[in-house]
This record gives structure tokens, C-alpha cells and sequence, in this order.
């Protein structure tokens, strides 16, 4: 058990470092602007005085170093600045309610997908090479061939003009039941749902062949035991490692998806935020955002190495 | 019951019929579960199903017919040893390299092809299609079906150029990075893990807010998201290479890393690499693609497929189909390339399955 906890361990101060890294150049990227922060937000018509007063108020006549810890140890209590755009509000309370709409969806669209896509991508690779399997891979390879927003609009076109029985567009007010909430952002999810599926179909059928092509598979089989006991016994314990993979690589795929889904739906969630933040050039909001989806993205594919470490049965019996 | 809907089953009928008397057992399988799919879809659906049926087979078959006619150009143009390659791919990899075919067309002759320019306002806005505009108009007046052909050759081009630079510095880095090891290597690989570990969307939007979004940024920006790949892949392949016999050889006459680098390890890395190739200008495709959809990419007036769905969405909420167009555009190349490299890999055996 030793070896296995010093693996995890060592895997997360990796994360962690990259983490820190990957903060540093969010923070110095925009350090990066030619001239001064400041007049690039405002522009060239903004006179001295606005100009110093939003220096004042970004705190940029502070040295770099001493911002970017500033910024580092407030973001990690909660506090990501203050918006570069008038009325100059938090950018937390400007997110928090957005990142919770975001999760959400992400969260509706992985409920759907991972079960299907898992048992699908089991299927296919059962009934490999048969017409049921070119099918699948020229239909998966479609879906992961279109860009997203295609895919949105497409359902739009067909669930909510032609055939009227959901809404285009996905506005979430705030007294909402549960129910309700499922009904609105069911398009943005089933979108997300396609892309993510196919994926792991493909992803899920190419590990699943990987190891029923292996010798102890075969052996298993020779010797007699009945089919399901294989898998039950001989495939999973192994097979754990990659599929975990494939839905930690997914959920991380999710994160970025979820902007271009959310601009085509005018889903209120930090992907729009982002958007909206770059074209305004609103550098404290593009930063703590890149910072959220970064770190989101960094710990999913923490928790999968992690997962892959912890299933895997030659780690977890060692000789 | 129209004569269609008769004619419909009779033709489908018959066919299997024709294809169980001679033995065809798959393509019998296929037909017969068509035929079966429809009775159920003609009861629920009527005859207006099962005319989406008939035109989608029709449509089916007649991309097989094109493929099959081009594959078979192809190899009587090419000469021996590739029309042996040639003779080996499936369908869907001839369909493939028709539709790169068309498309190179259309990008090199856009001005040619096109009725009018690709900024040109010819009438109001979102007129309908008539026998001047076969596509109708845009939010502006301008003709959309011009603007699809000019965005052949910028959305394309503008791919095409970042997934080459990406391309060039990744697997040069790469080749070095295999060749000198150490502390080049470490220090590449460390840089590679940290650009990959953020999402590339997200990374591209954070620089092109900084950097502004002109087409100069768009391409580094997006190249160096996705070198990071193309250094992983050369490092791998270029590393198996780097430790056989004829390297070691080389090594000990003297030659030089660039020598090694050009003489003994890409000749033989060439497959996965063009494998990859195809690959990464999917992705850079569909990123570009995603940006310039979000606004922030290709900036008009130039013509350019993802930033048209975003101006003409608005039809699409009145049952119009053309603002798809584009963004179909951008699918059915992504497939075409995909298919070709799907062939590439199977037969450079990297993805040969049992």
C-alpha cells in the first residue's frame, strides 16, 4: 500500500505544480499588453485622470510580483478582483452564480452521457468489424467531426422549429422548479450529450478492444470459463483503469465544449462571461475565468490518473 | 396510398428479394432491414418519411457512386506503385479525398467561381433566393452562396497555415528533443504538459484578449496550442528510431544532429507523421472555426464560415436552413479528413486491430 499511496501523493504535488504554473502564465500573459493595462482597458480617448483612477483601483502601481501573489492568495480565500468595467463589482459574485449554471449543465449533460456512452462503447467493441460497428464509427466520427455549434442549431432547427416541443433558447430564471430547469436547458444538454458520446464510444470501444485482445483473456477462455464470468472477472478489474480515463478526459472535454454551447443557446454561464469579457477586453474577468476552467480541467485529469493509480489491480496487489 | 408509396416498396421489395435468389446475405441483411424500418416509419410517419428515406438513400448512393468513380480516376492517373495503394482504400476514404478535392478547387479558384465578390452588397438584407442568388442574401446584402466559396479559401487557408506552423515547430522540437535528450528534452516536454493542460479554447480566448484578434495572432496562438501535440508524437515515434543500429552509425561517423534529424530519422517516421497532420488541422479547424463563430476569430468583411452561422443564426428561428450551410461546410471536410487519415493509419499499421 505504500508504493500505491507515494504514487497518488507524488501524481497530486505534480497537479498542484501545474496548477501554479499554469496561474503564472494567466497572470503574466496579461502583463504582456503593450504600454499600460490601464489605457489598453479604457482606450485612447480616456483622459490622465480616468486612466490613474483605474490604475488606482486595479492596483497597478504595485510591482508585478507583489500583484500576482496578491492575486494568488485572494483567489485561493474567494477573492478574484474587482471587474475592470463599471459598476467595478466582484468578480466572484459575478461568477458564482454563473459557474453554479455551468456546472449544471455539464452535470446534466455527463448524467446522460457517461452510462450510455459506456455501455455503447462496450457494445460496438462485442460486435466489432460487423455492420452495426461501421455504422457507429461513421456516425461517432460525424458527430465528433461537426463543430458544436452546428449540432446545437440542428437540434434547434428540428426540436424547437419545426416540431415546437422544447425552447431555443435556454434562459434559466431564478424561480424555477427542478423539473422545469431539466425541460429549458434540455437542448444545450443533448448537444453537449452528442459530442461527449461519441467520444467515449470510441475511446471506450478501443480499450475494451485492447484487452480482450490480450493473452490472459484468451487463456480464460480456453480454459472454459463462461463468457459473462470473463468479463465480470477477468475484463473489468483491468478495464476500470481506462474507462475512468475516458470519463475524466470527457468531463474535462465538457469544460471547454460548454462555452460554444452556451453562446448558441444565450445559456447564462461563465462560458458567455468569457466571451463577453474578452471582446470588452475585461482582463480581471478573463483571468479568473481562464483560472476556473484551467483548474477544472487540471484536477479532472488529476482525478483520472489518480482513479487509474487506485484501480489498478497490479498496483493494488503488489507481489 | 400514392404511386410513390408503392413504387417505394416495390423497388425496396424486390431488391431484397433479388439479393436473398442470389445469395447476397449482407447486402440482403441491409436491404431487408431498410424495408422493415420503413413499414414501421411509413405507419407513424406517412408518406412524407418515407420520401426523407428515399432521398436520403438516393443521396447515399450517390456519394458511393462518386467515390467509387473517383477512386477510380485516381488510379488511372497515378502512377503504378501509388495506384497499388490506391486500390486499397475503402469508400469512405475515396469520399474523402473527393471532398478535399472539391474544396481545393473551390479555395484556389474562389474569385473565378464565385458570382460576386465576397464583400460585394448586391441587395437588401436577407433576400430571398432567386435566379440571381442561389442561396439568398445575408444580413448585409451580400450573397451568401459567393461568400461560401470565398470561405473555402479563408477559413481553409487560415487552418492550413496555423496547422503547418504548428506542424513545423512541433516536430522539429521534437526531432531535436529525441536526437540531443537531456536537458532540452526535459525542458520541451515540461513546456508541452503545460500548454496541454489547458483547455484549448480557453487558452486561445485569454491570448487573443491580450493580443488583439487579427489573423497574424490567431495563427501563433493557435499553433502554439497545438504544437505541443505533434512534439509528443515526433518525441515517441523519432525516440524509437533514435536507439536502432543505423542511427547509432551515423552517430559514429561523425554526422551531426541536423544530418541525423534529416537523413535517418525522418525518412522513417514520415506515415504517423502525415497521419497527424490530417489529424491537427481537424483540430485547428474546428478551434478556428469555434472562434470565429464566438466573434473573435476571422473578422470581417472577410468571408468566413464560422463567423456566417454566427451572423445569419437569426433564420435559422424561421425554419431556414442556409445559415447550416456553412457550418455543414466545416463538418463534411473534418469528416473527409478524417476518414482519409483514418485509412492512412490503418494502413501505416499504427491502429491495425486483430
Amino acid at each position: 500500500m505504500g508504493d500505491l499511496l507515494t504514487l497518488v501523493a507524488k501524481r497530486l504535488g505534480y497537479g498542484l505544480l501545474t496548477l501554479l504554473v499554469v496561474s503564472i502564465l494567466i497572470f503574466f500573459a496579461v502583463e504582456l499588453l503593450p504600454g499600460d493595462t490601464a489605457q489598453a482597458i479604457l482606450g485612447q480617448s480616456a483622459t490622465p485622470d480616468t486612466v490613474a483612477a483605474l490604475r488606482e483601483e486595479l492596483g497597478l502601481n504595485q510591482p508585478a510580483y507583489i500583484r500576482y501573489f496578491d492575486w494568488l492568495f485572494g483567489a485561493i480565500r474567494g477573492d478574484l478582483g474587482v471587474s475592470a468595467i463599471p459598476p467595478h463589482q466582484p468578480v466572484i459574485s459575478v461568477i458564482g452564480p454563473r459557474f453554479t449554471h455551468t456546472l449544471f449543465l455539464a452535470a446534466y449533460a455527463a448524467v446522460i452521457a457517461v452510462p450510455v456512452a459506456i455501455s455503447l462503447g462496450v457494445i460496438v467493441a462485442l460486435l466489432r468489424n460487423t455492420v452495426f460497428d461501421r455504422v457507429a464509427n461513421v456516425l461517432t466520427l460525424t458527430s465528433i467531426s461537426s463543430p458544436e455549434f452546428f449540432l446545437g442549431y440542428i437540434l434547434i432547427l428540428i426540436f424547437a422549429v419545426k416540431i415546437p416541443i422544447f425552447p431555443a433558447l435556454a434562459t434559466v430564471p431564478t424561480d424555477v422548479s427542478f423539473g422545469e430547469l431539466l425541460y429549458r436547458t434540455f437542448l444545450p444538454a443533448l448537444t453537449l450529450v452528442l459530442v461527449v458520446t461519441a467520444h467515449m464510444m470510441r475511446m471506450t470501444r478501443a480499450a475494451i478492444i485492447n484487452l480482450l485482445a490480450s493473452p490472459y483473456i484468451e487463456m480464460a477462455r480456453l480454459k472454459g470459463v463462461p463468457p459473462w464470468k470473463v468479463i465480470v472477472k477477468h475484463a473489468l478489474p483491468n478495464a476500470w483503469a481506462p474507462i475512468i480515463n475516458v470519463v475524466a478526459l470527457n468531463l474535462a472535454y465538457l469544460v471547454t465544449g460548454v462555452v460554444l454551447v452556451e453562446v448558441v443557446f444565450v445559456y447564462p454561464g461563465v462560458g458567455q462571461l468569457l466571451v463577453d469579457a474578452v471582446s470588452k477586453r475585461n482582463f480581471p474577468v478573463v483571468q479568473a475565468v481562464s483560472l476556473i476552467f484551467a483548474a477544472t480541467f487540471i484536477l479532472l485529469n488529476l482525478a483520472a490518473d489518480v482513479g487509474s493509480i487506485l484501480t489498478n489491480p497490479r498496483l493494488r496487489h503488489p507481489k | 396510398m400514392s404511386t410513390f408509396v408503392i413504387g417505394f416498396y416495390t423497388i425496396l421489395i424486390a431488391a431484397s428479394a433479388g439479393l436473398a435468389y442470389f445469395k447476397q446475405d449482407r447486402w440482403f441483411m441491409m436491404i431487408f432491414s431498410l424495408t422493415l424500418i420503413s413499414f414501421i416509419t411509413g405507419i407513424i410517419g406517412g408518406a412524407q418519411a418515407l420520401r426523407s428515406i428515399a432521398i436520403f438513400v438516393a443521396l447515399l448512393a450517390a456519394a458511393a457512386g462518386v467515390s467509387y468513380t473517383f477512386k477510380e480516376f485516381l488510379i488511372r492517373i497515378a502512377s503504378p506503385n501509388v495506384a497499388k495503394e490506391l486500390r486499397t482504400a475503402p469508400l469512405t476514404a475515396a469520399f474523402g479525398m473527393f471532398v478535399i478535392f472539391t474544396y481545393a478547387i473551390a479555395g484556389i479558384f474562389a474569385p473565378i467561381i464565385a458570382p460576386f465578390g465576397e464583400a460585394e452588397v448586391i441587395s437588401s438584407a436577407f433576400a430571398p433566393a432567386d435566379a440571381n442568388m442561389l442561396l439568398g442574401a445575408d444580413q448585409l446584402g451580400r450573397d451568401i452562396f459567393s461568400r461560401i466559396i470565398f470561405g473555402a479559401r479563408n477559413s481553409v487557408g487560415i487552418a492550413l497555415m496555423a496547422t503547418m506552423l504548428a506542424f513545423i515547430s512541433g516536430a522539429l522540437a521534437g526531432l531535436l528533443a529525441a536526437v540531443k535528450g537531456g536537458w532540452f528534452d526535459q525542458l520541451m516536454g515540461r513546456l508541452a504538459d503545460v500548454i496541454m493542460s489547458i483547455p484549448s479554447l480557453i487558452f486561445s480566448l485569454l491570448m487573443l484578449s491580450i493580443f488583439g484578434t487579427n489573423m497574424t495572432v490567431i495563427v501563433i496562438v493557435v499553433a502554439i496550442i497545438y504544437s505541443p501535440r505533434v512534439f509528443r508524437l515526433t518525441r515517441a515515434v523519432a525516440g524509437n528510431i533514435v536507439v536502432m543500429d543505423y542511427v547509432e552509425a551515423a552517430k559514429l561517423r561523425g554526422e551531426g544532429d541536423w544530418y541525423l534529424v534529416r537523413r535517418e530519422i525522418l525518412p522513417n517516421s514520415t506515415a504517423p507523421l502525415v497521419a497527424e497532420f490530417g489529424l491537427e488541422f481537424c483540430f485547428v479547424f474546428l478551434l478556428i472555426a469555434g472562434l470565429s463563430f464566438l466573434g473573435l476569430g476571422i473578422q470581417p468583411p472577410t468571408a468566413d464560415w464560422g463567423s456566417m452561422v454566427r451572423e445569419n443564426a437569426t433564420l435559422i428561428s424561421f425554419g431556414d436552413i442556409t445559415p447550416l450551410i456553412p457550418a455543414a461546410a466545416i463538418a463534411l471536410l473534418t469528416v473527409a479528413v478524417n476518414f482519409v487519415v483514418d485509412w492512412m493509419l490503418f494502413r501505416s499499421s499504427g491502429l491495425k486491430e486483430q
